[in-house]
């Protein structure tokens, strides 16, 4: 196993050997190393904990059909081994060889798109990576791409409106010059499983599902990360040494996707952006979710392994999940346990994970026409915000219109995600119409009692969530 | 080569290229500063001991108040406020211990080896709770016109409530931060991201124990201020100075983001009682209003943010019986401190629920009400503290806005929506401000300039003013090269510097053009002069013809030339180069005071503004009543600038501090727990407007062809006016909710207009509709 990372920057593979260079840990973040470097001082931290998008680069690997992908993340929350094979792109690097602004920096100048300058960097790097991916100068568009980038100065308007103006006008660039160089050299970085040591940690990135399985079993007490969007924040906000880590992100199989009648299985491995992709048609209701799921730059890195296995009372994916009847399959070196989603989570942030385990996939069942699903997140600010309250929602319509297995689950009501239980049986036989359905709101706010918090009092859970389903009810209706 | 209007940094803003403090390279000399702060908001140190931490190798120094050799304090104008606390700590966050050392994490484990012990004491963490305990923070304000308590006593109809607003964290994308390099003997040359390098250089002159001579400080560019940087940069300047001092090395001190949500000041709080007389017709006879401030701690600029609040209690309306009673309270919490609008927000905000309250209660359109409340041209024109209103454009605005967004039609079409829409309303708001400009402390408005003329004919600008973004810089050098007659390209604003130019004022009160822009046309003009006498007389000495006087010679178009005699030009170059030759200095310096301006706090009456900046917003929401989230679908925007220098810079401000407006008025929200916590310490919870708040349509226009007279080209301040314009979206959003309950109710809703609390609001007037039916 090799104990060195590489990766392309600056035109130059980079190769960083942790036992040698001491002032670098495997969980030093992308940010922390790039403005130790003379050139990159472009790249800020504004927040260290993914939430303001100053430090924003965009990472690009070869893609299957034949080109690249450019991803937009938050390098505050990436340990460097995540670059490994990757080019990393900051706003030092837009420029071509003969000094010319990119098209996109250049136009934000001059359409007044930065003010202070301090946000300006990220908003580049984010625009730049949906310039590089399939770009469209669609409002709601360029809303997501700038969905994690905060600015305090501008009001944003000039910044969209010069976005519109780049992304009607998309050119190959020097990067699109220098696309199969790049790939060359990134394809001939060994894939090969990586054991990262300094004297206080080491860091596992394993590349196949048995080795990953092999160490998991192993270090039962290392912790098991994949996009590590959770688990930076142990680093850069309680300043946390993880002794020993197994990064996940590279195993393929993780990443695996099916579709067959009706059915969706996706491994845990698959981001949240890839799951808005994969869930848009037949199950809109987790696409929705996974739209407001953090901002873009979180939801390339978030996985939904990660958002299960961290079983946060506020994770987004559970409410909607318990609502799909979704089903957890779970893998050990022993074998695979499949657990209703009802059954996974089993106490503040517990789950029913052994040690040895780890989530493999998830597969949403078929949903029969006869099935309405919903979920709704509410959030003090409708982007990059935690939910102060979620809820999936299900019920199945008979014939006439009565209501069965009925499920109203929520986030944020309780230490986890929790079902309305008298809400639900109060509702199964009668009759899906407004008066049953406002009948039924005590009963929500009777199942659960809230705390009050940062983001919101008791007495605004409690009546939202009640709410929520008379919201629920009415879309339905709206169809 | 940069466009003409653009900002002068911008194609470094995005390329990265850009420098802040952090950006500055240092050798490996540098240390990190360190911040060890309190846990409590209130308590006795009782005792502590440092030894552990100081024998940490790696660790540098570690100080204590006892080891500050000049005054221990930190406040600008009452010094009341400890730069490192002694005995007692007076609000969680406050700084207590500095370390330097080699890295962040060396410092982290010795702030872990520090041992103190507190003693805890009873807390005040609330306005309510400082003014339930007589916890004032010095003597009440008052001024007054007429007699408003018998004019109340007699008006045909009363409005009386209670306004309340919160907290607002500055949220600048670059916190506080400050490098200090210790020079020769006493000197230390300091970078540092404020707004104020010259306070910078007093506060850390006293507190080192050494002469303001010794101490440069420079300010670059800032990542965003908006007030924060006004006092608070003096902070940590002055904690890296004397950890530099100490270990006679550089020192660097950047504070963590949660850091900085959880040491420095805030946007004050305001509870403002109020009471206002009005007829039939709507027409506002007395006002009463007593204003109250959350000052936090310390006093910082508590007092004349209240002053200005006060200034600007009766907005745009002329009312004849006024009278305005204003206090600060002492809490333990950090002081509050200068905000974009400076008390002008909390003020005006209070104001318009009054006017909404009247329309609701006399079932007309409020924008009817504002109109015919407005301050006119030539009677009931004079403010409560007794200035003359001239220039007024608020009702040349008000037509010509209501006609460009549409708002009677826009009225239309909200009151269809709603008589159609049981689970969505939407509201509609017009207002306006009218805002004062100069420092209310008259000696303030003065600033200072530095001109240097190069041989080869270009230019470098210094000035007082500090860039934090707003394109003061930008605006600066526009100015120097039009007075000049030269490219632009021939001028260099650089960095503010304390030994280049002086004394001067913080950047803030929206004055920064207005003040410095004045300086250095004074500091062109004096060059202008020498170089216009010299050439005069080469010219007559050249053509042999004594025809060139002095007031003929002109400087434009990159020339300086005698406007009577096409033949006799020379370029700019050239000129300078005739005058160095003839040894003429070709360096002045400039200076600007405001005229006329003064203001007596005992009578509470004088002139404190040069002039008045207004605009006026409409904006349209709907809010969702199942949710309480609420979308901003329109805002049209009408603003007073005089004759913009800048056009795109304005309109930048305008934009900006509505949006910021909007925040304070909707998601942004601190709150602290019964111990004195802030709960909301970091972007996880304290939530700024994105891309997605901002008004789906966003209308922005600038007066035109109203020039200011006396200003800098005949221009207006920009930075703070608009930011009250976002009030107009908390107005729209009580609109919509007065449509809950078919206007027969007043909608409750302080500020800010979370969803929380707008839900709530919506709950409670459902709950009063069904006791009054
Ligand atoms: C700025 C920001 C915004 C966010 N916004 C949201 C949001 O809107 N909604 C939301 O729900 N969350 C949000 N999060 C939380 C977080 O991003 C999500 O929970 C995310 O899905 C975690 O995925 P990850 O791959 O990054 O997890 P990691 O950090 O890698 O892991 C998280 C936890 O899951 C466990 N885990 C990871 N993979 C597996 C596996 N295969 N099997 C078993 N356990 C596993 C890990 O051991 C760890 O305990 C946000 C986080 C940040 C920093
Ligand atoms: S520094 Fe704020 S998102 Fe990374
Ligand atoms: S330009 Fe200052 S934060 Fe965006």
């Amino acid at each position: 196993m090799a104990d060195t990372i590489s990766f392309l920057l600056d035109g130059k593979v980079q190769i960083i050997d942790f036992s040698r260079q001491s002032h670098l840990k495997p969980t030093t973040t992308v940010l922390q190393y790039l403005r130790d470097l003379p050139g990159h001082k472009g790249v800020k931290e504004g927040c260290a904990e993914g939430d303001c998008g100053a430090c924003t680069v965009v990472l690009a690997e070869p893609d299957k059909e034949g080109g690249l992908s450019y991803k937009a993340v938050n390098s505050c929350l990436l340990f460097l081994p995540k670059l490994h094979g990757k080019q990393l792109i900051t706003v030092e690097n837009l420029q071509d060889g003969n000094g010319n602004l990119h098209p996109l920096q250049k136009t934000l100048a001059e359409q007044n798109g930065s003010q202070c300058g301090f946000c300006t960097p990220g908003i580049v790097m984010s625009l730049f990576g949906h310039y590089k991916s399939g770009a469209s100068a669609e409002r709601d568009e360029i809303e997501d791409t700038l969905s994690g980038n905060l600015c305090r100065c501008t009001g944003y308007q000039p910044i969209l409106e010069s976005a519109q103006l780049t992304l009607t006008d998309v050119h190959s660039d020097h990067f699109s010059a220098e696309q199969e160089e790049t790939r060359a050299v990134l394809n001939a970085i060994s894939k090969d499983s990586l054991t990262l040591k300094t004297e206080t940690q080491v860091y596992y990135l394993p590349t196949y599902l048995n080795e990953l399985l092999r160490l998991r079993s192993k270090y039962p007490q290392a912790l098991l990360v994949n996009g590590s969007t959770d688990a930076a924040l142990r680093v850069t906000k309680n300043h946390e040494l993880l002794p020993a880590i197994i990064d996940s992100s590279n195993v393929r199989e993780l990443k695996e996707v099916q579709a067959s009648g009706g059915k969706l299985r996706f491994g845990s491995g698959v981001t949240i952006n890839e799951l808005l992709e994969l869930t848009k048609e037949r199950f809109p209701a987790v696409s929705k979710m996974c739209k407001t799921f953090g901002s873009k730059q979180i939801r390339h890195l978030a996985t939904v392994g990660g958002n299960l296995g961290s079983a946060s009372p506020i994770g987004d994916l559970a409410p909607v999940f318990l609502a799909c009847d979704a089903r957890i399959t779970v893998q050990s070196v022993n074998g695979l346990r499949k657990i209703r989603m009802n059954d996974f989570i089993t106490g503040y942030r517990q789950t029913a994970l052994r040690p040895d385990e780890i989530i493999r996939s998830v597969e949403l069942p078929l949903i029969k026409p006869s099935v309405l699903i919903g979920a709704y997140k509410i959030s003090k600010r409708y982007d990059l915000d935690i939910a102060t309250v979620s809820a999936g929602f299900r019920v199945e319509l008979d014939g006439d219109e009565i209501v069965q297995n009925c499920i109203a689950a929520y986030g944020g009501m309780a230490a986890v995600t929790s079902r309305a239980i008298k809400a639900e049986s109060f509702l199964n036989g009668k009759k899906w119409k407004r008066e049953t359905v406002e009948q039924t709101l005590p009963l929500i706010r009777e199942s659960f009692t809230p705390i009050s918090d940062a983001r919101s009092g008791a007495e605004y859970r409690s009546v939202v969530a009640g709410n929520l389903l008379l919201k629920f009810y009415l879309d339905t209706q709206n169809k | 080569m940069i466009p003409s209007n653009m900002h002068q940094s911008a194609y470094k803003h995005v390329s990265g290229a850009s420098v802040y403090v952090d950006d500055i390279p240092v050798q490996d000399q540098m240390l990190t500063g360190f911040v060890v702060y309190s846990p409590h908001a209130h308590a006795k140190i009782v005792s502590f001991d440092l030894s552990k931490a100081q024998a940490l190798p790696g660790v540098l120094a570690v100080l204590s108040a006892a080891d500050i050799p000049g005054e221990n304090n930190l406040g600008p104008i009452v010094h009341d406020e400890p730069c490192l606390a002694e005995n007692e700590v007076s609000f969680v966050g406050q700084a207590v211990f500095l370390i330097a050392a080699e890295d962040e994490e060396t410092a982290r484990a010795a702030a872990d080896l520090i041992y103190v012990e507190y003693k805890t004491l009873p807390a005040l963490i609330s306005l309510e709770q400082a003014m339930a305990q007589n916890s004032l923070m010095g003597p009440k304000r008052t001024i007054k016109r007429g007699d408003a308590d018998k004019a109340l006593a007699e008006a045909p109809h009363i409005v009386k409530g209670r306004f309340k607003s919160g907290a607002q964290e500055h949220w600048y994308l670059e916190t506080q931060t400050a490098l200090c390099l210790p020079g020769e003997d006493d000197e230390l040359f300091i970078h540092s991201s404020t707004q104020n390098p010259s306070e910078v250089q007093a506060v850390v002159a006293e507190a080192l124990n050494i002469a303001r001579n010794a101490v440069t400080v420079e300010t670059r560019r800032m990542g965003g201020a908006f007030g924060g940087k006004e006092t608070q940069a003096h902070h940590v300047a002055s904690w890296a100075a004397l950890l530099a001092q100490k270990t006679k090395r550089p020192v660097k001190i950047r504070l963590f983001r949660d850091d900085d949500q959880i040491m420095t000041g805030k946007r004050h709080p305001f509870i403002i009682d109020y009471e206002a007389g009005f007829d039939d017709q709507g027409m506002l006879l007395a006002l009463k209003v007593e204003q109250n401030a959350d000052g936090g701690a310390a006093t910082d600029l508590s007092f004349a943010i209240l002053e200005r609040a006060m200034f600007h209690a009766e907005n745009a309306y002329y009312i004849p019986h006024v009278s305005i009673t204003g206090r600060v309270w002492k809490t333990n919490l950090p002081s509050n401190t200068a905000f974009r609008g400076f008390g002008g927000p909390q003020g005006i905000a209070a104001m318009e629920e009054i006017i909404d309250r009247i329309a609701r209660f006399l079932k007309k359109d409020a924008a009817e009400i504002r109109q015919k409340n407005f301050y006119q041209l030539d009677k009931n024109n004079t403010a409560p503290y007794g200035q003359v209103i001239t220039n007024n454009n608020l009702e040349l605005i008000y037509n010509r806005l209501t006609d460009s967004s549409g708002y009677f039609e826009q009225r239309r079409e909200v009151n269809g929506f709603n008589a159609q829409n049981e689970f969505a309303k939407q509201g509609l708001a017009l207002m306006p401000v009218k805002f004062g400009i100069s420092f209310t402390t008259s000696f303030l408005n003065q600033a200072g300039a530095l001109v240097n003329v190069y041989q080869d004919g270009t230019v470098l600008v210094n000035h007082g003013g500090t860039e934090m973004g707003q394109g003061l810089h930008t605006k600066i050098r526009q100015i120097a090269a039009l007075e000049f007659g030269i490219p632009l390209e021939s001028v260099i604003v650089s960095a503010t510097n304390t030994s280049k130019v002086p004394n001067t004022s913080a950047t803030a009160a929206s004055s920064g053009t207005d003040l410095n822009g004045m300086a250095v046309k004074n500091a062109v003009e004096r060059l202008k002069f020498r170089i216009a006498f010299q050439l005069a007389q080469y010219f007559n000495e050249k053509y042999g013809v004594e025809s060139t006087l002095d007031s003929h010679v002109m400087f434009k178009n990159g020339a300086v030339f005698d406007a009577t005699d096409a033949a006799r030009t020379v370029s700019f170059k050239e000129a300078v180069q005739i005058c160095y030759f003839r040894q003429l200095p070709l360096s002045a310096t400039g200076f600007y005071r405001t005229p006329d301006i003064y203001f007596d706090r005992e009578k509470g009456a004088g002139h404190p503004f040069y002039y008045y900046a207004y605009g006026m917003a409409v904006s349209k929401v709907e809010v969702d009543l199942l949710t309480g989230n609420h979308k901003l679908l329109r805002s049209d925007i009408l603003h007073d600038v005089g004759d913009s220098i800048n056009p795109d810079i304005d309109r930048g401000q305008i934009e900006g501090a509505f949006v910021q407006g909007l925040g304070w008025c909707t998601t942004e929200e601190c709150k602290w727990d019964e111990q004195g916590n802030l709960l909301n310490h970091s972007p996880d919870t304290y939530k700024i407007p994105t891309i997605r708040d901002i008004p789906r349509d966003f209308r922005v226009a600038l007066l035109k062809d109203v020039p200011n007279p006396g200003t800098i080209r005949q221009s207006k301040a920009v930075g703070e006016p608009p930011f009250m314009l976002g009030i107009s979206v908390w107005l729209a959003i009580k609109d919509a909710l007065s449509a809950v309950a078919a206007h027969q109710l007043e909608p409750e809703l302080n500020l800010p207009a979370t969803n929380e609390a707008i839900l709530l609001s919506i709950e409670n007037l459902r709950r009063r509709q069904s006791e009054h039916i």
